[in-house]
């Protein structure tokens, strides 16, 4: 087990080491953040200072090894845009990136489990069928509409929640929902198929012909084996989330990396933008790290 | 029951939140359309930076003043003459400090203008000097001479646009600014928002507003909606879509000036029967109140009617598609190659409904003869078809943009857009260097004449290009304040003049 991790940990280094490469030639190739950043009718003269100022004047290959250099003595480079160090902005996005990830994974999945698996019980039975039909509306609506409605009805017409922004707990409410929805479904469908198979495998029915109550046979049985591809589609999620999700933010006025990703990305800001895959591709390796590991907790074969 | 109990307090609650986040009775709070990362006092004349810093935290030593049209007036200097040709003294203020505490003197200004000039540091306002070279002597604390070389007539009207800092201020952009203005910074979450609080001692009348907390939201419908469920007072922009209730809403022009640069090098642009039959092939009228909102306002001049010399003499091509097409054939007749494809250019979102208004405008080019074909581009893209050195082997474009003047004086557009070496000139014709160097060394009404004459010669003699609209932008205010958005407010929000109800 041990020695796999440490082949997942040098693999995924190397990864990430051409990611960065990759992000590094292909973003400059996108143009000069000269002309973004200043006015329109700027004057040659003052392009030319701010190429010079920012070091985009020198060689390709030879701002390729000044930053290598200066990442190596974990320097990420200024932001152009925010006049301050880019992993400091990427990090404060990140963080709420990430507890707006951890808090709706944690809710899809505790909520996803616990439904599909009522619901494969008693499989076309009302209850099932409900459930069926809510998941796939949620898995279909696209997230900026679910958003928009979201608040004219709860901010506007009902004045329970704020419509965007951040400061208290009522903040969160829209948001979270909003990013609940389409996972929710999904995950909710892959625990309902995934728990109905248990339900008719041979250990089951054993432990039925046994007099085995349902909810040990649910809890104790079943659930332990049908969670590995539940495992698998909610880390596939949480990767999705913690790469930023742009439209919720955007919309919500949330601080998160999605947006900030693709903001620099539209002004060039070079050096937030390969902070922010690092930062983010680190998270994400770290996840599949810890998706491996419950792996191995839940199937012994994998412990080797 | 018990259930019906708990939701009953869980909305109670709810309720109750919902009043914490409305706002206290003397703040306010602005929602901006995207985020500001910036608060350094010399990029003030970027519009989302200006609409928090100019005039509020940091001021200047003249203001122009286009909502009760009185021009151009005092700030931190309280009068100023043309001390010598191409110098002028500024007699300063002296009761007015600093948010740190220190004092304003002529110490000041001078390195407020020197850092604003400086290849160290970025700002924006070196450009609206072009090539001029500013020089500043300090006569005495409360006196400063700046000597403008080549000398520059609307100096006074210049320094507008420079930011006053404190001499200790580092070259460096800072992201602390200390100003003279009636509010100072208290408060900056980067990427959520930027609070302001009045100060107690400002130099002039103190304001209403005690707070303005300032917070960033790209969907014009949420910044709509903000201001509806009373959780921001003012939404300098929304769309139009949007602005559907005549109690908050509000349409003004916002300085911005749609047109299409012609690059008169390449055939068949180069012929003016061409540039004619362009502008008169375009229906104008039938974009107004439908593609684009009812107070647009045909052009005929890149700057908005509020700016000096703005002639009303000069009208609109008539839409007259016979014509166009009688000019095109005779154009034909003479070998111009008429039927070469002309590219169209534009910029996705460069205002709410852009590709539909360029899609309609190639259809009536069409309907007259002319081949086209449009091209939309993201705005690195855009730029490098829209500002000099232009691509090689480029073929005829009409390149679709907005141009922005709401500083009362055509200097601001006119070297940038017609002179030979403008960047952004379509256009080399000397007789218009000459103009445009005339009208910017003239004063007074020297100065008007110069720019009413370049206008008249720029739209009837050379047809430089198809202008089409003056822009109005929507905003929407909160009914408890008293405040009504103006061309100024595409560009600054001065807090003090927000009154409530």
């Amino acid at each position: 087990m041990g020695k796999k991790m440490m082949r997942r940990v040098v693999s995924s280094f190397f990864s990430l080491v051409a990611l960065v490469v990759m992000v590094f030639f292909l973003s400059r190739l996108t143009g000069d953040p000269a002309a973004l950043f200043l006015p329109i009718d700027a004057t040659q003269e003052m392009l030319d200072q701010f190429r010079e100022l920012h070091g985009l004047n020198d060689p390709l290959i030879q701002q390729f090894g000044r930053y290598v250099w200066d990442v190596l003595h974990l320097d990420f480079g200024d932001s152009i845009r925010k006049a301050r160090p880019a992993i400091e902005v990427v990090l404060e996005s990140f963080t709420w990136t990430l507890q707006l990830a951890l808090i709706t994974i944690a809710l899809v999945t505790a909520l996803a489990i616990t439904i599909g698996s009522v619901a494969a019980f008693r499989p076309g039975g009302l209850f099932d069928r409900f459930v069926s039909l809510v998941s796939l509306i949620g898995a279909s609506a696209p997230d900026f509409w679910i958003a928009i409605v979201g608040i004219v009805v709860f901010s506007i017409t009902l004045g329970w929640v704020p419509t965007s922004g951040t400061g208290t707990v009522w903040h969160w409410i829209l948001p979270v929902a909003v990013l609940f929805i389409r996972p929710f479904g999904l995950i909710l469908q892959v625990v309902r198929g995934s728990m109905l198979t248990a339900f008719g495998s041979a250990y089951v029915k054993t432990a039925r012909a046994k007099g085995v109550g349902n909810r040990s046979i649910i809890f104790v049985h079943t659930l332990r084996n049908a969670m590995l591809p539940v495992i698998t589609v909610v880390g596939d999620q949480a990767a999705a989330m913690l790469n930023g999700a742009v439209v919720v933010e955007t919309i919500f006025g949330f601080p998160g990396v999605g947006k900030l990703m693709i903001d620099s990305i539209l002004q060039r800001d070079f050096n937030v933008i390969l902070a922010a895959i690092m930062v983010t591709a680190i998270a994400i390796f770290v996840m599949n790290l810890l998706i491996d590991i419950a792996y191995a907790l839940l199937d012994p074969r994998l412990r080797t | 029951m018990k259930g019906k109990r708990l939701l009953l307090g869980l909305m109670m609650t709810a309720s109750a939140a919902a009043s914490a986040w409305a706002q206290e009775a003397k703040d306010i709070t602005v929602v901006l359309d995207e985020e500001v990362d910036l608060v350094e006092p010399c990029m003030a004349t970027r519009s989302n930076i200006g609409r928090i810093i100019l005039q509020n935290v940091s001021e200047t030593l003249t203001e122009l003043d286009v909502r009760n049209n009185k021009g151009l007036m005092p700030r931190l200097a309280e009068s100023w003459e043309e001390a010598s040709p191409g110098t002028w003294r500024f007699h300063l203020r002296k009761d007015a400090k600093f948010s740190d505490g220190s004092a304003f003197d002529a110490g000041d200004v001078k390195h407020s203008i020197e850092r604003a000039m400086s290849d160290k540091i970025s700002c924006e306002s070196p450009r609206y000097f072009g090539d001029t070279k500013l020089e500043t002597k300090v006569v005495d604390d409360n006196t400063i001479d700046i000597t403008a070389t080549p000398a520059q007539p609307i100096l006074p009207l210049l320094m507008t646009l420079v930011t006053i800092v404190p001499a200790e201020t580092p070259i460096e952009f800072t992201r602390e600014p200390i100003g003279t203005g009636p509010y100072k910074l208290t408060e900056w979450k980067a990427g959520q928002s930027i609070t302001l609080t009045r100060r107690d001692d400002y130099w002039g009348t103190a304001p209403e507003v005690t707070k303005a907390t300032y917070v960033f939201r790209a969907d014009p419908s949420v910044r709509a909606a903000m201001v509806a469920a009373g959780e921001a007072d003012i939404a300098p922009l929304i769309s139009e879509l949007d602005a559907n209730d005549a109690e908050m809403d509000f349409s003004y022009p916002n300085s911005e000036t749609f047109y299409m640069r012609l690059d008169h090098s390449i055939p068949p642009l180069n012929d003016k029967r061409v540039r004619q039959a362009l502008n008169m092939a375009l229906d104008r009228d039938a974009f107004i109140g439908t593609l684009l909102p009812k107070g647009a306002i045909k052009a005929t001049a890149i700057v908005p009617p509020t700016t000096l010399g703005w002639n009303p003499d000069v009208k609109v091509a008539p839409y007259d598609p016979e014509g166009a097409k009688k000019l095109l054939a005779e154009a034909k007749a003479d070998g111009v190659p008429v039927e070469t494809p002309i590219t169209i250019v534009g910029r996705t979102n460069n205002f709410p409904n852009v590709v539909e208004v360029l899609e309609a405008a190639q259809q009536m080019f069409e309907e007259v003869g002319f081949k086209t074909k449009l091209q939309m581009y993201e705005v690195a893209e855009f730029e490098k078809q829209y500002s000099k050195p232009y691509p090689e082997g480029r073929g005829p474009l009409l390149v679709a943009a907005q141009h922005d003047n709401a500083r009362g004086d055509p200097v601001f557009s006119m070297y940038f857009k017609y002179d030979s070496n403008g960047r952004q000139s379509g256009i080399a014709n000397p007789e218009v260097d000459k103009m445009i160097a005339e009208a910017t060394a003239a004063t007074g009404e020297k100065r008007a004449a110069g720019w009413k004459k370049l206008i008249a010669y720029l739209h009837d003699d050379v047809v430089a290009d198809v202008l089409l609209f003056h822009m109005v932008g929507f905003a929407r205010v909160n009914p408890r304040i008293d405040f009504t958005p103006t061309i100024a407010t595409n560009s600054q929000l001065q807090l003090s003049e927000i009154r409530f109800k």
